[in-house]
């Protein structure tokens, strides 16, 4: 595959929360606003493009039986690089997120494109790979917080946009919320993919 | 054998580079984050007990050395000059004393003259509803403008502050608070002003 290619599967394709289901504890919990998403999804994008970089280039050094050890420390570096960065330059953002930025150590997206592609593929396709996952992912949960907060309350990126008479649904910026939300998207997805291939015969 | 040297030695190095990298963000990020966390913990109390500055009291802060803890380790403590054209005209810093349940701490803001600008509580632990009306500002108003010689004690002790009703303890701990505040008050002007 091209590296064009390995960038554009993670847009749709293979696109994280949506196609693959995974990395659904943050997408379910912090995306109760656009911006929160949109700051989560860049978060985990940097420590996937770090892993990937470094995984691609040690993965001829690194001896098989204790990769996934090497992988997680590699990972950790990254993400508590991310966590003490946030910390000083966007506070905010970190108090919103809290435990979730620590917690990207776990998120499976990562340690599965170390272990299913950065391991086995040179640098350039790593970055591809990484990049792309990486703003699917941003782009999966910004879209998910924006419907949250556009019916939940009534505003997009903290601006208010609905009309005077709209009643918010508070029920949709709280947990039950996020799980209703995802069903649908994932069902339009589905409906989406089998109305192409209907099409493709 | 040989493939288990390379395994620990490669896990050390790798172990060992990403310490390296990680004790250099942290130094490159320490400052900034401790002002961050000043600034929105700290920021919405002291912009409430000090009025008429034009500097930034958090990066213009003084840490002084104010005796030592149970294990003999100095005890830090910020404070946050006011400044307007360059000279301190107050000053803000935390006080803490014990509420009916666990520590009330307050910002209490002093201009030059010893006066009080205003006082804030930061954290307690207070019952809601009762003890934790000591917050509301008909409660901590009464202490603008009073001084030192002032009789800082609850009415029922003899003093000039009108306690929460319900909730003596609570009122008498940030009482104490802000007259210890001010009791230090001439100690930290010399030591800030210097």
């Amino acid at each position: 595959m091209s590296v064009a290619r390995e960038f554009t599967k993670g847009l749709w394709d293979e696109i994280p929360p949506f196609r693959l289901v995974l990395g659904l504890c943050p997408t379910l919990a912090v995306t109760t606003a656009a911006q929160n998403g949109m700051g989560m999804g860049l978060a985990t994008t940097f420590v996937l493009l770090g892993s990937n970089v470094l995984i691609s280039l040690l993965r001829n050094v690194i001896p098989k039986k204790v990769r996934i050890a090497a992988y997680i420390v590699v990972i950790a570096s990254f993400v508590v690089i991310v966590e003490l960065s946030m910390q000083a330059y966007f506070y905010p953002l970190y108090k919103v997120l809290g435990i979730f930025i620590p917690l990207i150590v776990v998120n499976c997206i990562i340690l599965g494109r170390a272990e299913a592609f950065a391991s086995k593929n040179k640098l350039l396709p790593s970055i591809a790979d990484g990049l792309g996952i990486g703003l699917g992912f941003t782009l999966s949960l910004t879209f998910l917080g924006a419907v949250r907060e556009l019916i939940g309350a009534g505003t997009l990126f903290g601006r208010y946009v609905m009309w005077e008479s709209f009643e918010p649904l508070s029920i949709m910026v709280k947990a039950p919320g996020a799980f209703v939300c995802l069903g649908l998207i994932l069902c339009l997805m589905n409906w989406i993919g089998a109305m192409q291939k209907r099409r493709q015969g | 054998m040989r493939d288990l040297i390379k395994m620990v030695v490669v896990l050390t190095v790798i172990c060992a580079c990403s310490a390296l990298v990680l004790s250099f963000a942290n130094q490159a990020t320490r400052e900034q984050r401790e002002y961050q966390v000043l600034k929105y913990v700290k920021e919405p109390s002291i912009k409430a007990v000090l009025t008429g500055y034009d500097n930034d009291p958090i990066k213009d802060r003084v840490t002084l050395k104010m005796g030592t803890d149970k294990k003999g380790k100095p005890i830090r403590k910020n404070i946050f000059p006011a400044k307007k054209g360059g000279k301190v005209i107050a000053l803000a810093y935390g006080s803490a004393a014990t509420g009916y349940h666990g520590l009330i701490e307050v910002m209490v803001g002093i201009d030059i003259n010893g006066k009080i600008t205003g006082v804030s509580i930061m954290t307690h632990t207070e019952t809601p509803g009762l003890g934790a009306r000591v917050v509301e500002p008909a409660f901590t108003g009464q202490f603008k403008g009073l001084v030192l010689s002032d009789a800082l004690k609850v009415k029922k002790d003899g003093g000039k502050i009108d306690s929460v009703s319900g909730a003596t303890f609570s009122s008498r701990g940030v009482v104490t608070a802000v007259r210890q505040a001010l009791e230090s008050f001439s100690k930290i002007k010399k030591e800030v002003i210097s």
